[in-house]
């Protein structure tokens, strides 16, 4: 078993994939191009990089409210990431777990950005409220 | 655990119609992922209405099919019930009446309005504007609503104590249907509280201080965080605070920011922190202002340039500002090189009508629009390759979209730039 950070389920289901970590907030309105998933906001540590199929843990949302509907549009391109991560949730981020419907955790006890990278292959288990690391990046 | 009343029980198990239940179960899923224990009974939406940009994902001439989807997340058509809420009308893609200036085809013009029928047979006023609260959209303090748009957000909640969260687009839509929103966030008071003090060590006067201010601090601050406003050497008026709003929900995401001396929450610093420690305090002074000045005119171009496109009024221009874009104007004309649009809400500018303040701006040779902008239409005029802004917000998102030069600038700046035709740098 990899290391597994501890938290609460705020959306059901179970996903693995790639992470993607950020300290830092992502705008949703240009910040995530919903066509191909390729986030877009100039200057952000993803700038390029593409979400689709990722396990997404940032902050939180920022910027317009318009925020989950481009995860949202993402989701009905097959572009948005198969899980996501918050350590605390906001408004934008709790609609955009609904309108994605990918399995979310939050609240977690440890700081997951201390804890996991880019790159890690992880497991986002938004049955039973945990996140679990299967391969470190590199190892 | 979420709790619900027997009437949200009814209406989750279909009593009161399938969209209402649609709606509601949604609610509860968003509700669950916030970790709220009850809801909360909204009074008032601002929803996002019509043929917007980022419902072409579903590559659907189908409205009915489109807004199921796209709002209500369901694969299934849903019926058209009654918003349960007061519901009014966000921007939307076009001008829906002089849309042929901004470059919008007939074809596109009519499709629109098939979706604005859509939502007007379900009880929405479609007033189309960015500024609801100076259209008939003003919840009371404590009235719980939902907004689609960020800065009214921030400022309902800030100047007259209103509860909202910036849930959204899919959850404006889910409660205007149903009537609830999760009783979390900016929905209980003791939320509310300022987290991060800003001394303001600078002389803020003019909009382009106020907008540059909401940018350097939305900047500075963290995830989660409440900003207390404080040491303000003047006081802002209404025109300044949509500025200061728009500009800081651009570059993070508050919902509540108290300014000491005019929240009602914070008639003092004590109370506007709750009578606590703040996390941390920042002080802002001139250079501060300076560089958000500089991020918002990054360019290659260096040099004096021939400008294209001037874009004025986000957030929508009120009838005052109207007044003083007419005064700027009159007599003057615009370059040949240059078109001008002055944006504002369709209520207000039949209030410049009348005042003939729209016949003075055109007669310059700019065009007064309204019901929407630049960023949420995505529409510049044909061959646009330069674009100046006396807004932080729409500077900082046209950006990373369009292949163009973004400069940003004053209201007599961008005023003066159009009649010669020539952005100064």
């Amino acid at each position: 078993m990899g290391i597994r950070i501890y938290g609460r389920s705020a959306f059901r289901g179970i996903a693995r994939g790639k992470a993607l970590v950020s300290r830092e907030t992502i705008q949703g309105w240009s910040g995530i191009d919903e066509e191909t998933g390729i986030i877009v906001e100039i200057g952000h540590p993803f700038e390029g990089l593409c979400i689709t199929g990722s396990i997404l843990i940032i902050s939180g949302g920022k910027g317009s409210n318009g925020w989950s509907c481009h995860f949202h549009a993402a989701k009905i391109s097959g572009k948005c990431p198969a899980g996501m991560v918050f350590p605390k949730m906001d408004s934008r981020t709790g609609v955009a777990a609904v309108v994605t419907g990918v399995p979310v955790v939050t609240d977690l006890e440890e700081d997951v950005f201390d804890i996991v990278k880019t790159g890690d292959y992880v497991e986002v288990n938004g049955d039973e409220g945990y996140i679990e690391i299967i391969d470190k990046e590199g190892e | 655990m979420l709790r619900l009343t027997d009437y949200e029980q009814e209406m989750l198990n279909g009593k009161y119609g399938k969209l209402k239940e649609c709606a509601l179960k949604k609610i509860v899923e968003y509700a669950n992922a916030l970790n709220a224990e009850e809801l909360a009974e909204v009074t008032m939406a601002h929803i996002f209405c019509g043929n917007h940009g980022y419902l072409n994902v579903m590559k659907s001439d189908n409205v009915e099919e489109i807004i199921s989807q796209m709002q209500y997340c369901s694969d299934e058509l849903l019926p058209q019930e009654k918003f349960l809420a007061y519901a009014q009308s966000d921007c939307g893609p076009i001008d829906t009446i002089n849309y042929s200036k901004m470059g919008v085809t007939n074809e596109e013009a009519r499709k629109n309005q098939e979706f604005l029928e859509y939502y007007k047979k379900q009880g929405a006023n479609i007033v189309g504007t960015c500024v609801p609260y100076m259209c008939g959209f003003i919840p009371l303090a404590g009235e719980h609503y939902v907004s689609s748009e960020s800065h009214a957000v921030t400022l309902m909640n800030s100047l007259w104590s209103a509860c909202g969260n910036s849930d959204g687009l899919e959850a404006g839509f889910w409660s205007a249907v149903c009537g609830r929103t999760p009783k979390w966030g900016n929905h209980i008071k003791e939320n509310r509280k300022g987290t991060h003090v800003f001394n303001i060590l600078c002389d803020i006067e003019s909009s382009m201080d106020w907008d540059l201010l909401g940018y350097t601090i939305g900047r500075k601050l963290p995830t989660h965080s409440i900003p207390v406003i404080n040491g303000l050497t003047t006081r802002p008026n209404i025109f300044n605070i949509k500025y200061f709003f728009a500009a800081m929900a651009t570059t993070s995401g508050p919902e509540m920011c108290h300014i000491v001396g005019i929240s009602p929450e914070a008639p003092d610093l004590e109370t506007a922190l709750g009578g606590k420690e703040p996390v941390s305090t920042i002080n802002i002074r001139a250079c501060d202002l300076q560089e958000s000045f500089e991020i918002l005119n990054i360019n290659e171009n260096k040099n004096d340039t021939k400008i294209d496109y001037i874009s004025m009024g986000c957030p929508h221009y009120s009838i005052e500002e109207l007044r003083q874009i007419a005064n700027l104007l009159d007599g003057k004309k615009i370059s040949n090189n240059t078109v001008l649009h002055i944006w504002t809400a369709p209520p207000i500018k039949y209030t410049a009508d009348s005042c003939g303040y729209t016949e003075t701006i055109e007669n310059s040779g700019a065009i007064v629009l309204t019901g929407t902008c630049p960023l949420t239409s995505g529409k510049m005029p044909e061959n646009t390759k330069t674009v100046a802004f006396d807004s932080a917000k729409q500077a900082h998102y046209i950006k990373p979209n369009k292949n163009v030069e973004v400069y940003y600038g004053s209201i007599e700046k961008c005023i003066n730039s159009a009649i010669k035709g020539i952005w100064e740098v």
